[in-house]
């Protein structure tokens, strides 16, 4: 009798602490999902994804990383954001121009479908426009604006090899330092750096393509190179082993700057890459950052092994503004 | 004497001993048998005891256990829990989170569209033609119609046939939507290199898709046609940028609204001009005198009126820049016209347009025959 007691009392205490353990953690995720669906369709703030303010100072560099709060009537949907999935940095080169805040708009719209993304976007300019603030602030995504300008090209007494620093490549360095800076290699989620440029057209399964990349992953970018597309050879095993390019195959990386990402982890685990500012031949760009991380066995093809197209490089045409005159015939005030 | 005593007291004692030996063996069992006697005795004292204790000393450690446990839970509440990944298999964590992407991916597609059921449909007409960018450029004004509710989009191929492509892009975009197409005739359309100003495009397509909305007026009965009465017909050329804001004026639209449109006309914007609340006049740097010259993104005609108006249609034989007029005119007086856009003070669409891309390398290899996989869609 006194041993049936004693077995009974130890299985009442111990039946209900195992259940409870190991129901907690499965529902430990639930619920904190269930927080965040509902209150999509409500006012939500989500919790930003780094310090809120810097102390640090750069040259012309300020920084700003805003929590995502449904602003416009317009905008009604928040983008979605799962703490489970990985977060897809996108960081895009922008610069004045006036088709500047028209290709900002469109892929703002194409942005605000992809959960869990992050805008960097960098300005080629000296002072972050209000242009550019007004737009990231309306358009409800999750962002961060820098800005550094890229010194005119100017010419030395006698150093005239001095070659233009390509375009944007200051400002994807920017935004990849201000990663390094601002995530360290033990942060729990997860996530992937895009650069991807304003003028480009992104589909949406592109970003869902590219959030298993383990290194760097790669895929086809279509009207580059003056084909069709050009992509990666990938071999029967799932190997990259070549590029499929006419301009210059034997470059190491013969990729457009669409058609590759990589995961964050090895951004922070490499921390002197960058893309090299001067020196760099034409079409070499990518792979000046690319060589520091990679080889090419570790290559992930993404787009069913490289074979469909989710990334159009599109140009969009100067407009031309013949009829404005030199005094400007449209009122200077109205933003386009 | 004494020896005998002593041997006496000897063999006393050792009778004695013997004696007392059995006696001692004798109390010894005793005392054993007592021994364990109380020793059992005793244990099962110590054991009730020990139970009774046991079972007060388990309910006060399950108290503080229990208290203790609640007090963890509580501090884990605010916390993500970092146990869950090594816990499962990686295929579990991979088909989780593709169903937590679907699940997501469904909610962007359905939540707000399915939402607003009460506010006018909005009617987007888009010519369309096949060529390298067509894909991106109706790839790209998906994303932006995918934002708007009630939005029905009305695709009208410049083919003698729906192609492929433009069939399975609807299919899989998630819209509402209507595919049509209509051919140009050889005349009218623009060879290869005409440059884009020397005919006017879309006439054709665009009329189709005006044909089916009236056919699709004439047949709707009862809640649908109430619907209708409220609708508002816009025509987006599948280059231009269009702004969330845009629908949102447009949506209430009597007549005709109008209002900026932004690099178009050789200027940054163009746009009418308001005084007292009505449109005087255009803003345009070129060929001001039209009667109305304006572009085709800069306007919206409520489905009524076109319902209503059975012989509007678009010129194709118009000059260039009179193709808005030739359809506008047969609805409207400037008067009438209903300025949105904060009197049209802000741009809210952009006539933007995409670089043809480049193709010498690839015409060069196709006539080696090393062209790209032709089966490849771009």
């Amino acid at each position: 009798m006194p041993k049936r007691r004693d077995i009974l009392a130890i299985v009442l205490i111990v039946l209900p602490w195992t259940l409870l353990i190991t129901v907690w953690h499965q529902s430990a995720i639930a619920p904190l999902l269930a927080i965040r669906k509902g209150t999509n369709d409500g006012t939500e703030t989500r919790h930003d994804t780094g310090p809120a303010t810097d102390s640090k100072e750069y040259c012309s560099q300020d920084k700003d990383i805003v929590e995502v709060v449904r602003t416009e009537y317009v905008y009604t949907r928040p983008p979605p954001w799962s703490d489970v999935l990985s977060t897809i940095h996108v960081i895009t080169p922008t610069y004045s121009r006036p088709v500047q805040k028209a290709e900002l708009t469109r892929l703002a719209n194409t942005f605000l479908h992809v959960p869990n993304l992050h805008w960097i976007l960098v300005e080629d300019s000296q002072r972050r426009t209000p242009l550019v603030t007004r737009l990231l602030r309306e358009t409800g995504l999750n962002y961060t604006h820098l800005n550094v300008e890229t010194p005119r090209n100017y010419k030395l007494r006698g150093d005239t090899r001095d070659p233009r620093i390509p375009r944007g490549t200051m400002q994807r360095n920017l935004a990849l330092r201000w990663l390094r800076e601002t995530f360290n290699s033990n942060s729990s989620q997860a996530g992937i750096v895009y650069f991807a440029d304003d003028d480009n057209t992104y589909s949406l399964e592109l970003f869902e393509e590219m959030r298993s990349t383990r290194k760097v992953s790669v895929w086809p970018v279509a009207f580059v190179g003056g084909l069709r597309y050009e992509s990666p050879k990938v071999n029967a095993a799932g190997k990259v082993y070549g590029w499929k390019t006419v301009f210059d195959p034997h470059r190491p990386f013969a990729i457009d700057m669409a058609g590759f990402a990589i995961n964050l982890r090895l951004i922070l685990f490499k921390p002197q890459a960058y893309f090299k500012l001067r020196g760099v031949k034409g079409g070499y760009q990518e792979s000046s950052l690319l060589r520091e991380l990679v080889t090419l066995n570790d290559l992930e093809p993404k787009a069913a092994n490289c074979t469909k197209i989710l990334v159009w490089h599109t140009r969009t045409e100067k407009p031309v503004l013949v009829n404005e005159g030199k005094k400007g015939f449209t009122d200077p005030n109205v933003e386009i | 004497m004494n020896g005998v005593a002593v041997h006496s007291a000897l063999v006393c004692t050792e009778t004695h001993n013997a004696i007392c030996n059995i006696h001692n063996e004798a109390t010894g069992k005793d005392l054993l048998i007592s021994a364990l006697n109380l020793y059992t005795s005793l244990t099962h004292q110590q054991v009730i005891m020990r139970m009774r204790l046991k079972l007060k000393t388990v309910f006060v450690l399950y108290f503080m256990v229990s208290l203790l446990g609640l007090i963890y839970a509580l501090m884990q509440l605010g916390q993500r829990c970092d146990c869950r990944d090594h816990a499962k298999s990686k295929d579990q964590q991979i088909s989780q989170l593709r169903g937590e992407l679907q699940k997501l991916q469904e909610h962007i597609k359905t939540s707000q569209l399915s939402k607003k059921t009460d506010v006018p449909r909005i009617y987007v007409i888009t010519p369309t033609y096949a060529r390298l960018v067509q894909k991106a450029e109706l790839t790209r004004l998906s994303h932006t119609f995918l934002h708007v509710p009630q939005l029905h989009w009305i695709v009208v191929e410049d083919a003698p046939q729906p192609t492929p492509l433009v069939t399975d892009f609807l299919a899989a975009s998630g819209l509402t939507y209507t595919h049509l197409y209509k051919l140009t005739p050889k005349d009218r359309k623009l060879q290869e290199g005409d440059p884009s100003w020397l005919k006017p495009r879309g006439a054709e397509q665009r009329n189709e898709g005006l044909h089916w909305l009236r056919e699709m007026g004439a047949a709707a009965k009862g809640k649908e046609a109430a619907a209708l009465e409220e609708a508002v017909v816009y025509f987006a050329d599948d280059d231009n940028t269009y702004s969330l804001q845009l629908f949102e004026e447009m949506r209430y639209t009597y007549r005709v609204s109008v209002w900026p449109v932004g690099l178009v006309g050789g200027m940054k914007f163009e746009r009418p001009v308001v005084e007292d609340g009505k449109v005087v006049r255009f803003h345009t740097g070129w060929r001001p005198n039209r009667p109305f010259p304006i572009d085709m993104a800069g306007f919206a005609v409520s489905l009524r009126l076109i319902l209503t108006n059975p012989q509007a249609r678009f010129d194709g034989d118009a000059q260039m820049g009179f193709l808005e007029s030739s359809f506008l005119q047969h609805l409207v007086t400037m008067d009438d016209l209903e300025p949105k856009a904060d009197l049209c003070t802000k741009v809210l669409v952009w006539h933007t347009r995409t670089e043809k891309p480049k193709m010498k390398r690839e015409d060069a290899l196709q006539k080696q025959g090393l062209g790209s996989d032709p089966d490849v869609e771009v």
